[in-house]
């Protein structure tokens, strides 16, 4: 099985509990750089009275074709047997940056040692069942985790029944 | 790494780590309905928070504060011991003292200005948490003053005035139940996190929202309709959506005319606010005025969700309150299934939570006539008659004149001044004190000015009891030993009871037993009355039929046993408990005190003291609407300021501005700009985002380095409540040249991964 997150951008309130519980679960140190490994965005589109704000919620997307993988020159970014879940071997990494420049959602961080970092989908969690942390502390549940063919179902139930009541 | 290994860095709970689970609440921010709290604990070190799934207020979810829990309880500058003062007040030199010193210090002090100039020349304070509150009004009450005083009176009473002005009493919405939701003022999504889901929930399933806010909050950007208004002009277009369901005949007829009063005047006065001056007043398109009045009156049924200060804090709050409540009972929505309902507090102002307790006879020991008059009691006497507790906005002005006595003590828990107006001017004020005790968390800036000050401990460290309106009540038990010598608030009251000698077997049992074994104090002196608030408890929950002994063996929580019904239109049987038993348009209790300025029978509309239409010489030189105070989802008020986590979300002082104002002043995203008023000036990064109204700026409160109520005068109050006018004043908006500003490290004070 693998793994996604999926978010609802309609139900993201912007309220960064996700980031941080992030912090919380891998013991991040956060300093006056923008470490963390989960970022929440604000994105306005338009201008007052008008205006558009929406949030954005990322984090490691923990692509199945990961572009961060195929750049790594030392294979620290690696997929996981099992969990299927992208992750980085500390010890393997010479920072580079390489996967930086690959990735499409502008995801590695570099902590104090130089080395990457980012999500790994708490997949020592997962495998003890229990939900990423980001995704347990969501307070209206916008961020999901699950079998992408799962999340998507849910969606497609959640537009059914739009579709239903607008007609 | 092994599996184990891996297991223990992944904080998975079990026998096999050494993780245990252990139940508590979160109280960072301390609303009414706190969150359940599981602490992932090993070696009796909190290494990890999530909610707790089985409490019904959060579900397992928890809010960037609450989050943040581990770096709160075990920052570096918690207080570890009680503190005396031995520079200046304000100067932060302090030197640590024995549990017993402090004591000794306290209950001498406290005894020599009872003595010297009556019990009520000491002011009981109580800020953050709420927890305490009954035992401390309790011990305020039995020392002999009047003066007990919270940090609601700047917070949720007002609201409370509002409606309870024209219904006796609150009413909340039942936003499982209805169709309609109109949000008036306010961000739930950041000031009360937990009912997040339920409103996404509410949309999801069709119910439509009108949200009124000067901002483009996170909930107005998802709204079906937005009313952008002028900060401060809820009143009018309170009464302009009135009129429009008045003259287009849609209001509900029978409950108006059996169930009301001063329901004429009130349509009169109304109709004083067309759609075409309410535009011209609020600034809302006089269509949007419409329909939204057309959407709320006609969509059954509709819930009004109010909120605790964007509303009240303005000069004219409780008027404009009153007009937007009053809609509710126009509309019929009152005490209806899907609408708003009125169910009475079980616990620290939880409504509903399906039981009574004694709290109210257990806070109040004693009569007001019984005792000199309270602070506030000349200048806010609606708040008086209405509110057992003392107005604390009052307190700069009785310090500085000690009309009508001179105050001397003040025994304060989690006291903040910069909740005040001008809170450098209460300050200033509080040096005329012959002692100061403050308890808190934190060395806080306003701890600096006490003589004496006590370590508290926080919510996971404690016991404390919580319910919800979900039928659901809790009594936690500390997840960890309370750090250093900490104690909670109540084991502090129950030994300041104790040492004070109180004559009262409820908050001083060994003054009784006379042998100590119902409480007492640890070797180091500290207090420990784990018995005697038990007991006090117990009392306090008779009629509930709830023990302590049968809570302990819930820590998460438990479903409130033969939970009481939640009854609708109970005023068919008992009428309004208002004067006349009706809801008021026109309040009795209003029309008593209308020869003074301001005050009212009907929700009469007035400007914010400072407006562009109020003061428009001044609004030339100061052109922005200040609107101060709004919730950012990672703070509430400064308590998680100190946090890395919580402060890298939002590192700088910041004024939000909308784009538009910000090109035309030259003011680029980042740029310095100072914000002046009369009183002063502070000097802020300017954030521009369309979040902020064209015409505003919005500024959170509480930064020490940039402190936006320094900006207002400590008179700038409602004359019905007392409540600061916090939301609308006049400033001015300027770009200055960048400073090196002393950058907040929120790294160097980590404490992360201890």
């Amino acid at each position: 099985m693998s793994h996604a997150f999926y978010l609802d951008v309609d139900r993201c309130t912007g309220c960064f509990a996700c980031a941080v519980a992030c912090m919380d679960q891998n013991d991040l140190e956060i300093g006056p750089e923008p470490t963390a490994w989960r970022q929440v965005f604000k994105v306005e589109t338009g201008a007052a009275p008008e205006a558009r704000l929406r949030y954005v919620s990322l984090a490691c997307m923990h692509c199945e074709d990961a572009p961060c993988i195929m750049a790594c020159p030392t294979g620290a970014v690696a997929r996981e047997t099992g969990t299927r879940v992208v992750k980085v071997t500390a010890e393997l990494c010479i920072g580079c940056h390489s996967c930086s420049m690959a990735c499409p959602f502008g995801i590695p961080r570099f902590g104090k040692d130089g080395t990457m970092q980012k999500c790994d989908l708490c997949s020592v969690r997962l495998e003890n069942d229990l939900e990423p942390a980001c995704v347990r502390v969501c307070p209206t549940r916008a961020l999901r985790q699950g079998d992408p063919n799962e999340l998507s179902l849910t969606v497609a139930k959640k537009a059914a029944e739009r579709l239903a009541t607008s007609t | 790494m092994d599996k184990l290994q891996r297991m223990i860095k992944g904080k998975i709970p079990g026998e096999a780590t050494g993780i245990e689970v252990r139940k508590s609440v979160c109280t960072i921010c301390d609303p009414s309905g706190v969150c359940g709290l599981d602490c992932y604990v090993k070696d009796g070190r909190i290494i990890k928070v999530e909610g707790s799934l089985e409490n019904p207020n959060n579900a397992g979810t928890l809010c960037s504060k609450g989050a943040a829990q581990r770096q709160w309880v075990y920052h570096e500058n918690r207080l570890r011991t009680p503190l005396k003062r031995v520079g200046p007040r304000g100067s932060g030199e302090m030197v640590p003292i024995s549990w017993g010193e402090a004591l000794d210090t306290i209950t001498e002090s406290l005894q020599r200005l009872k003595a010297d100039s009556g019990p009520e020349s000491v002011v009981f304070y109580c800020g953050y948490p709420k927890q305490p509150r009954p035992f401390l009004q309790r011990l305020a009450l039995q020392f002999g003053s009047p003066n007990y005083c919270t940090e609601s009176s700047v917070c949720f009473t007002a609201m409370a005035m509002g409606w309870r002005l024209d219904y006796g009493q609150m009413a909340a919405p039942d936003i499982a139940n209805t169709k309609c939701v109109l949000v008036w003022t306010g961000n739930p999504f950041y000031s009360s996190t937990p009912n997040a889901g339920r409103l996404m929930d509410a949309r999801d399933r069709g119910v439509k929202f009108i949200v009124v806010d000067p901002r483009m909050s996170p909930i107005a950007s998802i709204a079906d309709l937005h009313l952008q208004l002028r900060p401060g002009t809820d009143g009018a277009l309170a009464l302009a959506i009135a009129n429009v369901i008045i003259s287009e005949g849609l209001y509900d007829r029978q409950f108006v005319s059996e169930w009301t009063r001063g329901f004429d005047e009130f349509r009169a006065y109304a109709a004083e606010f067309g759609l075409e001056r309410a535009e011209q007043i609020t600034e809302v398109p006089a269509a949007l005025i419409r329909e939204a009045a057309l959407l709320y009156a006609t969509t059954k049924p509709a819930a009004m969700m109010p909120s605790s200060t964007p509303l009240v804090h303005h000069t004219n709050g409780v008027q404009n309150q009153r007009a937007a409540a009053a809609l509710v009972g126009l509309t019929g929505n009152f005490d209806i299934r899907g609408g708003n309902v009125s169910q009475p507090f079980s616990w620290l102002e939880v409504g509903g939570a399906g039981f009574t307790t004694r709290e109210h006879e257990f806070a109040m020991p004693r009569a007001w006539s019984d005792m000199p008059p309270r602070l506030g009691a000349d200048r806010f006497p609606v708040w008086t008659e209405m509110i057992n507790q003392a107005q604390a906005m009052d307190l700069p002005r009785q310090l500085n004149s000690g009309a009508p006595y001179p105050l001397r003590g003040l025994m304060a828990f989690g006291m903040n001044h910069r909740l005040w107006p001008d809170p450098n001017g209460l300050l200033a004020a509080m040096e005329k004190l012959d002692f100061i005790c403050d308890v808190d968390l934190f060395a806080t800036d306003t701890s600096k000015y006490a003589d004496i000050v006590l370590p508290a401990c926080g919510s996971v460290e404690r016991s404390e009891l919580r319910c919800y309106p979900q039928k659901y009540v809790v009594l936690t038990r500390p997840v960890i030993e309370p750090l250093g010598e900490s104690r909670s608030d109540t084991d502090i009251i129950f030994g300041l009871a104790h040492r004070l000698e109180i004559d009262d077997p409820l908050l001083n049992p060994g003054a009784v037993a006379a042998t100590g074994e119902a409480g007492g104090f640890l070797p180091n002196g500290a207090p420990d009355f784990t018995r005697g608030f038990e007991a006090a408890l117990d009392w306090n929950l008779e009629p509930s039929g709830m023990t302590v002994a049968e809570l302990k063996k819930h820590p998460g929580g438990m479903p409130v046993p033969n939970s009481l019904p939640v009854t609708l239109r109970k005023y068919e049987k008992k009428g309004f408990p208002t004067p006349s038993g009706k809801m008021e348009f026109a309040s009795a209790l209003l029309e008593k005190y209308s020869d003074r300025p301001g005050i009212d029978a009907l929700p009469i509309y007035r400007e914010p003291k400072l407006s562009p239409v109020a003061t428009p010489e001044l609004a030339q030189d100061y052109p922005f609407v200040l609107n101060t105070g709004s919730r950012l989802p990672m703070f509430i008020h400064s308590r998680t300021f100190r946090l890395p986590w919580t402060r890298s979300l939002r590192r700088d002082a910041a004024v939000d501005l909308n784009p538009a104002d910000a090109l035309r002043l030259g003011i680029a995203q980042g740029d310095r700009v100072e914000l002046s008023t009369p009183a002063g000036a502070i000097h802020v990064s300017a954030n521009l985002t369309e979040l902020a109204r064209p015409g505003a700026a919005h500024m959170y409160h509480d930064y020490p380095e940039a402190d936006v109520n320094t900006l207002l005068s400590s008179d700038y109050l409602d004359p019905i409540s007392g409540f600061p006018g916090f939301k609308a004043s006049l400033c001015a908006v300027k770009k200055v040249a960048a400073v090196d500003a002393p950058g907040v490290d929120p790294g160097a004070a980590a404490g992360v991964t201890r």
